[in-house]
């Protein structure tokens, strides 16, 4: 939900301020880039506090399967890092909570208005016995599993969430109470008279680790996504093959069948003018890869075919983990996809140009189609920048002042971006580029404060 | 501690399916509830999760636990999450051990599923042994030096120095070659920004020699390298320029003697003089006698005089420092003679292209002629295929080169010259699909080979003929003259034996360094304090090279901004009432860690200097009497869990 509707909302009542705190660091965006950077700069021996506006840090990785090209799993990784990040004695963290407002007074001295949403559950005592989850009668779809599996009105983000505390979601809220009820502790964590909280703060040097979102597949208005059942996306599948996945099994979604003829389409929402986005998003090629060979695993008898344009495997063990991929019996068609269409049984009709056959159109029938999905810039906090510009370049991603001489220095000098803020990247180069700011930050502030 | 008071909580981790999937977790736990000592058996599904480490520490708290075992992962990966973990409950972080039936057990034996729960359960065993035996450690606490030593003066090395020395950090930057820069000041111009590669060397340069906290050394190389985190010692030889004087104050007089020998800078396709300066800008401003190759020294002591001293001798510099920053990186790939026509007048690669460009000022002539047509061969180099095992090919893709090839093309295409582009993938990933886009539109002509059937180029006239078959008309065989074929060379890693020994760094499979883990510690090597940066690591273009480097600094920062640094205490020790000075452990010892010392009213006995002790553990294996021990891992400790690994599992 966006900054302005809590506002908007009258029955919070009053916005309660607080006293101004100083930082050496605000960090935004509490994905793996953001985490890398604030774990570096606490290290180094820097105060900083990391905002993230959803009810759990993480970003995209925790939600992951296994990941490329290592194939380790996600959440071993992620979920260490998490922890390692909301214990760090030289971190805090506002969770649940979005910049609002960044001015910028002078070299090392910005002042920012955070807002943190009320989760109307008292963090200091909620234990996350999950009593509040059992009580709840209403069911929505879950974010975590992206819409695959449901949860209740109070929730706990996930198994593995930090900080592992419920969140009352009042979109859905039918204000019955039950959860209040339900709660064991004394008394009851639940708490609706909770209000929004803005935090100023002053901080002397900013990250931007504010991550992507992923293409609308809807806008592929030829791949029928959101209309045919069978046809979902990437982040779909990795959820399906993730060990914390829902159904305990890769399930298609008209009937619950096991798919035993799945298609990956590449490129869906990439390297496309007709939805302005000419980019290649540079993880598809590999994510998709990599979801083919886990399937390979949980599904031996199906068959997985990718269509793609050209395969991107560039980074460190790419090309040998595609290699693997082949190898294992993948099948990868050069390919642009026309249209799906689909069949009274569910199944799909994929038409494709066959590049390597002199651009014949050829059709040939799935019981699964995953999209490969692009990513896109999140787009809001350039907005929040009082009387700076925050340059963007012509999609929208955080542009660096000089690329070939600091890639992670934004239009605003104390401003730093990391991670996909900048652009698509895989999780190792945003670790790198997390470490890449907080290197930054440090000298700058090292700069300003005339400790050099 | 007698065996009543031990209050052991122990954890065995489903790693959501990872271990849980091979081995029966609840079995494990149910097996070991009854061992000695045991409290606390619980399976969880992520151990490492904040919501699990909590648990932990609720039930040290609340049963009193004094040690831990958790049985999940590799070590590698969480033995330091989870002593943090023991830590914050308020214990000794050593009371605990880590045992690995992920990597060791369920990942080894996916066939058997009994089988693998034995072995989890003798690995639990033995690891609940292990903690039984366990003493309280306290880890070394060590002062650091504030100071980074970089190896490598190119774009990474430069970076990581001037960020270092920006938080007033005192750097030294050893360069091999006599000039900074590395491969960028090669380059004619580069994506995406158009700029010169020298330029952006300049930049960086100008920006670095202000300060007065780098030491810059270039024809220079590490000779002597020892020392842990925080504290490195190192010795650095400086080998003699022979000249005295900057370039201009030479440069007429360098004029005059004659080009004798192929130009490294330009890869062979000019010759330059025995005193050499690359390029214009290059730094250091003096140029360097290239006495190997110099067959006249009278000639050039008569012509320079006082500007040239014979009697220079290398130098040597002895350095401590807190950390280092290996950023040696790459060489571009040597076609073999004919492959793809390398050797053949028009064949050049695309490090060549890039000098014959910068030559003619950005026109591009061959032999004073004219060009007009240009066939990019891609992949040369790179994703090569092995014919047998033993084979040394380069698998890994190099990740610069099509951005950089397609950049260049549309240079050309600019002076209205054709190019067609012979490629497997193209893989201008990211925003570089704009530069493809860009060729394509102002009408690149692209062509697939497969690589089973590599492109053949032949000679015709005074033009070449490249034969290929082009998989986008269904297989079609196509013959293309052209005037120059440029061959798209990948990178490999530079060979630096003498160095990777002295370090103890080690590399991949594809000869690159190799990180400790691509996720969790991209920039780290396996040597505590010893990061890597740039294209030695990986192939990389420049602004990914650059954000290595500073993702390296930032490491090298944490660990020398700080004060102390704490070693682990996994250290040698004597009990000096057992040593009967045999001396064996002093003879062994490779690090010369053990003295003998006067141990008050004991006598004269061996003694362990902490500080250079590696752990390990030479010492107590040939000790007769075992009076030397090794903390942490103790003789009693490892016979204890081999006993318990050994006992009988019922399942
Ligand atoms: C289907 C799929 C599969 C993938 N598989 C792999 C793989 O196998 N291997 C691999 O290396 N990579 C993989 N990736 C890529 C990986 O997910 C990203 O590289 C990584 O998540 C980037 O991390 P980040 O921190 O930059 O961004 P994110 O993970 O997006 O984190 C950004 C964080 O910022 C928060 N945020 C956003 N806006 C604001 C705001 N205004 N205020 C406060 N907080 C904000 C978000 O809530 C989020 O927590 C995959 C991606 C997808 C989509
Ligand atoms: C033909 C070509 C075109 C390119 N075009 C582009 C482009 O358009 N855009 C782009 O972004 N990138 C481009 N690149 C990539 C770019 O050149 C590299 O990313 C960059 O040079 C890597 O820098 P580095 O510092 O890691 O390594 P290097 O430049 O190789 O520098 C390493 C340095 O370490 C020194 N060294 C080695 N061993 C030792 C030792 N033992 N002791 C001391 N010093 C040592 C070397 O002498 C050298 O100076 C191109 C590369 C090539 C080959
Ligand atoms: S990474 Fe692959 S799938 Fe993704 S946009 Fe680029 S080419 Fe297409
Ligand atoms: S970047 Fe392009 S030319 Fe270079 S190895 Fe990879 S696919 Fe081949």
């Amino acid at each position: 939900m966006s900054v302005k509707s809590w506002y908007e909302r009258k029955y919070y009542g009053e916005i309660e301020d607080l006293p101004e705190e100083e930082y050496d660091v605000l960090v935004i965006g509490g994905g793996i880039a953001g985490i890398q950077a604030a774990l570096d700069l606490g290290d180094m021996g820097f105060k900083v506090v990391l905002v993230e506006k959803e009810p759990s840090i993480g970003g995209f990785m925790y939600k992951l399967s296994k990941t490329f090209p290592t194939m380790d799993c996600a959440s071993c990784i992620a979920t260490p890092r998490m922890a390692q990040v909301f214990h760090h004695p030289m971190i805090d963290l506002l969770i649940y909570s979005e910049v609002e407002e960044i001015e910028k007074k002078g070299e090392g001295d910005f002042r920012v208005k955070v807002l943190e949403k009320p989760r109307f559950v008292d963090s200091s005592r909620c234990t996350g016995c999950g009593q509040c989850e059992l009580a709840c009668p209403v069911i929505v779809p879950h974010e975590y599993d992206w819409g695959l599996a449901g949860r209740k009105a109070v929730y706990i983000p996930f198994d593995t969430a930090v900080p592992r505390i419920a969140v009352v979601d009042l979109d859905h809220c039918i204000y019955c109470g039950q959860c209040e009820r339900a709660c064991p502790t004394e008394p009851p964590s639940i708490d609706f008279t909770q209000v929004p909280k803005i935090h100023h703060l002053k901080v002397g040097a900013i990250i931007i680790a504010t991550g992507f979102h992923l293409f609308d597949a809807r806008l592929k208005e030829n791949y029928h996504f959101g209309e045919y059942p069978n046809v979902i996306h990437a982040m779909h599948m990795d959820r399906l093959l993730a060990p914390t996945r829902p159904y305990h099994a890769i399930l298609r979604p008209s009937d619950g069948k096991e798919p035993n003829n799945i298609a990956y389409i590449l490129c869906v929402g990439s390297r496309d003018k007709t939805v302005n986005n000419p980019n290649c998003s540079q993880i598809c090629c590999m994510y998709s890869i990599k979801q083919a060979q886990l399937i390979m695993g949980a599904l031996p008898l199906a068959d997985v075919t990718i269509y793609y344009i050209d395969i991107r495997a560039f980074g460190k063990a790419f090309e040998e983990f595609y290699q693997q991929a082949k190898d294992m019996g993948i099948m990868l068609v050069k390919g642009r996809v026309a249209k799906i269409e689909q069949k009274e049984n569910g199944d799909l009709i994929v038409w494709y140009e066959d590049i390597e056959n002199g651009g014949k159109l050829c059709k040939a029938e799935h019981d699964l189609v995953v999209l490969s999905v692009g990513l896109l810039p999140n787009k809001e906090i350039a907005n929040v920048f009082k009387g700076q510009k925050l340059e963007v370049d012509d999609v929208g991603w955080i542009k660096p002042v000089d690329e070939n001489a600091n890639p992670v220095e934004t239009s605003i000098r104390g401003v730093f971006a990391a991670g996909t803020a900048l652009g698509p990247k895989d999780i190792p180069d945003s670790v790198i580029e997390g470490g890449a700011a907080a290197m930054q930050c440090a000298a700058y502030l090292s700069e300003v404060r005339g400790r050099h | 501690m007698s065996e009543e008071e031990l209050r052991i909580g122990v954890y065995v981790c489903h790693c959501g399916g990872n271990i849980s999937d091979y081995v029966d977790v609840k079995k494990v736990v149910e097996a070991i509830k009854g061992e000695p000592g045991v409290v606390v058996a619980k399976d969880v599904m992520f151990a490492c999760s904040d919501s699990s480490q909590n648990e932990i520490i609720n039930d040290v708290k609340e049963h009193n636990l004094n040690r831990v075992v958790v049985a999940s992962c590799s070590p590698k990966l969480h033995e330091l999450t989870f002593r943090e973990t023991v830590k914050r409950a308020g214990l000794n972080p050593y009371l605990y051990y880590h045992a690995n039936i992920r990597e060791h057990v369920s990942w080894a034996h996916t066939d058997t599923r009994e089988g693998a729960t034995e072995k989890a359960i003798r690995h639990v065993r033995a690891a609940i042994a292990y903690v039984r035996n366990a003493k309280p450690l306290e880890p070394i606490r060590q002062k650091t030096m504030h100071a980074v030593l970089v190896i490598g003066g190119g774009i990474a090395g430069l970076r990581a120095a001037l960020d270092l020395s920006r938080t007033g950090l005192n750097v030294y930057l050893v360069e091999r070659s006599p000039f900074l820069g590395g491969r960028t000041p090669q380059l004619y111009r580069v994506y995406p920004d158009g700029r010169r590669g020298a330029d952006i060397v300049k930049d960086l340069v100008s920006e670095l020699i202000r300060r007065d906290n780098v030491a810059i050394y270039t024809n220079a190389e590490i000779k002597s390298f020892s020392g842990y985190i925080g504290n490195f010692e190192v010795e650095v030889e400086i080998k003699p320029r022979y000249i005295k004087v900057p370039y201009d104050e030479i440069k007429e007089k360098i004029k005059e003697l004659p080009d004798e020998i192929p130009d490294e800078f330009n890869y062979g396709l000019t010759k330059r003089k025995v005193i050499y300066y690359p390029y214009e800008g290059a730094f250091p401003r003096i140029p360097v006698l290239d006495l190997d190759h110099c067959s006249d020294v009278e000639t050039i002591k008569e012509l320079l005089g006082d500007a040239v001293d014979l009697e220079q001798k290398p130098e040597t510099v002895k350095l401590k420092v807190g950390a280092v920053i290996v950023a040696t990186g790459f060489d571009p790939y040597e076609p073999k003679e004919g492959e793809f026509g390398y050797g053949r007048q028009g064949v050049v690669t695309l490090p060549q292209l890039h000098r014959l460009m910068d030559l003619g000022n950005g026109e591009l002539k061959l032999n004073g002629r004219e060009i007009r047509d240009v066939a990019f061969v891609y992949c040369v180099g790179s994703r090569q295929k092995k014919s047998s095992e033993e084979e040394e090919v380069n698998e890994y893709c190099s990740r610069y080169c099509c951005n950089a090839a397609m950049y260049i093309s549309s240079l050309l295409m600019e002076q209205g010259i054709r190019t067609y582009h012979i490629f497997r993938d193209i893989r201008t990933y990211g925003r570089h699909e704009r530069m493809y886009d860009e060729v394509s539109r102002k009408g690149g002509i692209f062509i697939k080979y497969n690589e089973d059937e590599p492109p053949e180029i032949e000679e015709e006239g005074d033009k070449l003929l490249l034969k290929v078959k082009d998989l986008l008309t269904a297989g079609e065989q196509l013959e293309i003259p052209v005037d120059l074929v440029v061959l798209v060379t990948g990178m490999v890693p530079r060979k630096t034996p003498e160095l990777d020994e002295l370090l103890r760094i080690s590399r991949g499979r594809d000869r690159f360094y190799v990180e400790v883990h691509p996720k969790l510690r991209p920039v780290e090597t396996a040597i505590g304090g010893i990061f890597i940066a740039g294209a030695c690591q990986a192939p990389r273009d420049i602004c990914e090279t650059l954000s290595s480097a500073s993702a390296a600094a930032s490491k090298a920062a944490t660990v020398t901004l700080r004060d102390v640094i704490e070693l682990e205490p996994f250290k040698a020790e004597v009990d000096p009432n057992i040593c009967d000075l045999s001396k064996k452990c002093i003879e062994i010892c490779p690090y010369e860690a053990i003295e003998i010392k006067n141990y008050e009213g004991i006598g004269e006995k061996a003694w362990v200097n902490k500080a250079k002790c590696m752990g390990c553990g030479a010492c107590v294996a040939v000790c007769p009497t075992e009076a030397i021990q090794l903390n942490g891992l103790t003789n009693e400790q490892i016979r204890a869990m081999i006993e318990a690994a050994g006992k009988e599992v019922i399942i």
